[in-house]
């Protein structure tokens, strides 16, 4: 369970990237948050392991609370709560293997990990999250090898192999192509129903969010403004967080890989570039404050 | 609108064909010119080649130097440079052939000593490098550091080889003068490699830096698993530049009594044996080529292998490897999937 207390985030250069968020998720639910650029999600999410260190408030992992101060601390949160990110954050030059295997850093002695001599049941964990997400095939090959969608599953697995309670996902799909979109999505929602392991993603796309979330979070200027069940997340209430009518960006196109390749190849277009524009539009928000 | 069409290039208006005949209304309008942008000063260019220009005669000037010594430089170049051939072309008989093998050792020699002075360079620099880089170590560490490395690099290796290592190790070729030479290339090498080996760290990805935090790593795993694989093939690009610049600076060091090729070239200079001098230059100018050679390819193949291999031999995998390979050219971008069979996904637990 993660609560949240009256936390804020105010940046080194004065810039409020959350606002008093009150929240509570509990133990095995998916959650999306869904918001405009610049709205506060990867504030959330990155305050969550202590990536973003949040200035005022409570925060609870299970039932430690987080300190952004101590890095000992912030380690042993970390090593409990994995993360996957829009650009995969992969090490691109070395084997799929150890790049999961970078997921048994917190449990592993410095000196292994700098001689790379795992322990074997560390490397039988990569194996079996590399299995879970099907490209155990892989595991030799350089990460730069992979295409887009596989080296999201490869962070993936290497998320599995700290052996989390929480999955953070910061926009996972927002580089992919709607077909790889979907099949990513689906890969995290079976992780999350077979293991029942808390997960937190960040959408872009609403319909994605929809289909594959319990319950959605609407994020609106570093405020927590919409909080609940899929369902009750219509078009009119996401209209009212986002500011303004849906369009088509808000989805991405359908999951049936066989949908005319142009029109997906589109949206992946639509998708990718939106991606870049979060991406730049964050520290161009923080400037204008 | 209008007036960009008006200004549409100088003479336009007076070439009667680029007129169309059908418009009544005249393309010049009498106000044209005004609208055009008055051509920049170029006060500040000039007056800067005027600075450079007189810089250089004053220099000339300034140290004396006899300019007319260049007229004659086509005549003396031929005057020695047939002394020399003559060392380098003649049959050689067994004293010639003793002064080529005597190069060539001494020449190996040097290579050698530079090949020490970069290995220590190189050892001390990796550590150092990341002590010297902003994003990887705390700020006092990286202060203290740079300001060392940058008084490193403040001082020639020709000052460390007299003043210091050579004082130290003692001179005169084999032993201790190859020892000090290697030791003031080492020393003055790990300014450099430091500074260069630094900025590559500051240039690395962020992305799998934070990947790698919030898994949870420690900083030297970090460093190990998400630094050191992005900077290493640059790191050994620079270190094999760096062998390369320190073959020709211990050529020099030789000169000032730190052994190898400088030396025997010392003594050969002093009783102006020219044949000799044309031996040993050749021998310098042939190993250096086919060491930097050798060193250019390799450090080739370590920046750009990695992408030749991906691009030529292994294309990019099939999503799931259902089977079927993929037809076609692989497409360079990195986001690509494919309608996999749904028995395949259905195996892989989709």
């Amino acid at each position: 369970m993660i609560t949240f207390e009256n936390i804020d985030v105010v940046y080194p250069n004065g810039f409020k990237g959350l606002s008093n968020v009150n929240l509570q998720i509990d133990k095995g639910e998916f959650v999306a948050i869904v918001g405009l650029s610049g709205a506060g999600k990867s504030t959330l999410i990155r305050t969550v392991n202590g990536l973003v260190p949040f200035t005022s408030g409570t925060l609870k992992v299970g039932d430690e609370v987080v300190d952004p101060r101590s890095k000992a601390k912030l380690r042993r949160l970390r090593s409990r709560v994995g993360m996957i990110f829009q650009s995969f954050n992969l090490v691109t030059r070395v084997s799929v293997l150890n790049n999961v295997l970078v997921g048994r850093s917190a449990e592993t002695p410095t000196w292994r990990s700098l001689l790379g001599w795992y322990r074997a049941e560390d490397k039988e964990l990569a194996f079996k999250s590399l299995e879970r997400v099907g490209i155990v095939d892989k595991a030799y090959m350089r990460a730069s090898s992979l295409s887009g969608g596989q080296q999201q599953r490869v962070a993936i697995a290497r998320v599995l192999a700290q052996d989390p309670e929480v999955i953070l996902a910061d926009e996972p799909v927002a580089s992919l192509d709607p077909p790889t979109a979907h099949k990513v999505m689906r890969d995290l929602r079976r992780i999350q129903q077979e293991l029942g392991i808390t997960t937190i993603v960040n959408m872009h796309h609403l319909d994605l969010a929809r289909s594959y979330a319990d319950r959605i979070i609407g994020m609106r200027a570093g405020e927590v403004v919409f909080d609940g069940p899929v369902e009750e997340a219509t078009d009119a209430v996401i209209e009212e967080v986002y500011q303004r009518s849906l369009t088509a960006e808000d989805i991405v196109a359908g999951d049936a890989a066989a949908e005319s390749s142009a029109a997906g190849d589109a949206a992946a277009r639509d998708s990718a570039t939106e991606g870049a524009v979060t991406e730049r539009s964050v520290p161009a928000a923080k400037a204008q404050d | 609108m209008s007036t960009r069409k008006i200004n549409a290039g100088p003479g336009s208006a007076s070439r009667p064909e680029s007129r169309p005949e059908s418009s009544p209304e005249p393309r010049f309008a009498p106000d044209a010119l005004d609208r055009r942008p008055v051509r920049p000063s170029r006060l500040g260019y000039n007056a800067g080649m005027l600075v450079v220009g007189i810089l250089f005669i004053a220099a000339i000037y300034g140290t004396g130097m006899d300019v007319r010594a260049l007229l004659d430089l086509p005549a003396s170049i031929i005057q020695y440079g047939r002394l020399m051939a003559s060392g380098v072309f003649q049959i050689p008989d067994e004293t010639v052939a003793g002064y080529w093998s005597q190069s060539f050792d001494a020449m190996f020699e040097s290579v050698a000593i530079a090949w020490v002075g970069t290995m220590v360079g190189a050892l001390f620099s990796l550590p150092l490098g990341f002590m010297a880089a902003r994003n990887m170590s705390p700020l006092p560490i990286y202060v203290v550091v740079r300001f060392v490395l940058s008084v490193i690099r403040a001082v020639p290796e020709i000052i460390f080889a007299i003043a210091i290592m050579l004082p130290l190790f003692g001179f005169g070729s084999g032993g201790g003068g190859a020892l000090a030479g290697a030791m003031a290339l080492g020393v003055s090498s790990i300014g450099t490699l430091s500074k260069l080996i630094s900025e590559a760290i500051e240039a690395v990805d962020g992305g799998p830096l934070e990947s790698s935090r919030a898994s949870g790593s420690n900083h030297l795993q970090l460093i190990r698993w998400a630094v050191l694989p992005q900077v290493m093939p640059e790191v050994i690009a620079i270190w094999l530049y760096r062998f390369e610049v320190n073959i020709r600076a211990s050529a020099i060091l030789g000169v000032l009594g730190a052994g190898g090729i400088g030396s025997l070239l010392s003594t050969v200079f002093g009783a102006r044996d020219w044949d000799r001098i044309g031996i040993v230059l050749v021998v310098i100018i042939l190993v250096t080529m086919v060491v930097d050679q050798i060193s250019a390819f390799i450090r080739h193949r370590v920046i750009h292998g990695a992408r030749i291999r991906n691009g030529g031999g292994a294309p990019q995998e099939d999503d799931d490897d259902g089977g079927a390979p993929t037809p076609g050219p692989v497409s360079g971008a990195s986001v690509e999937d494919d309608p996999a069979p749904k028995s395949t996904r259905a195996a892989a637990g989709l």
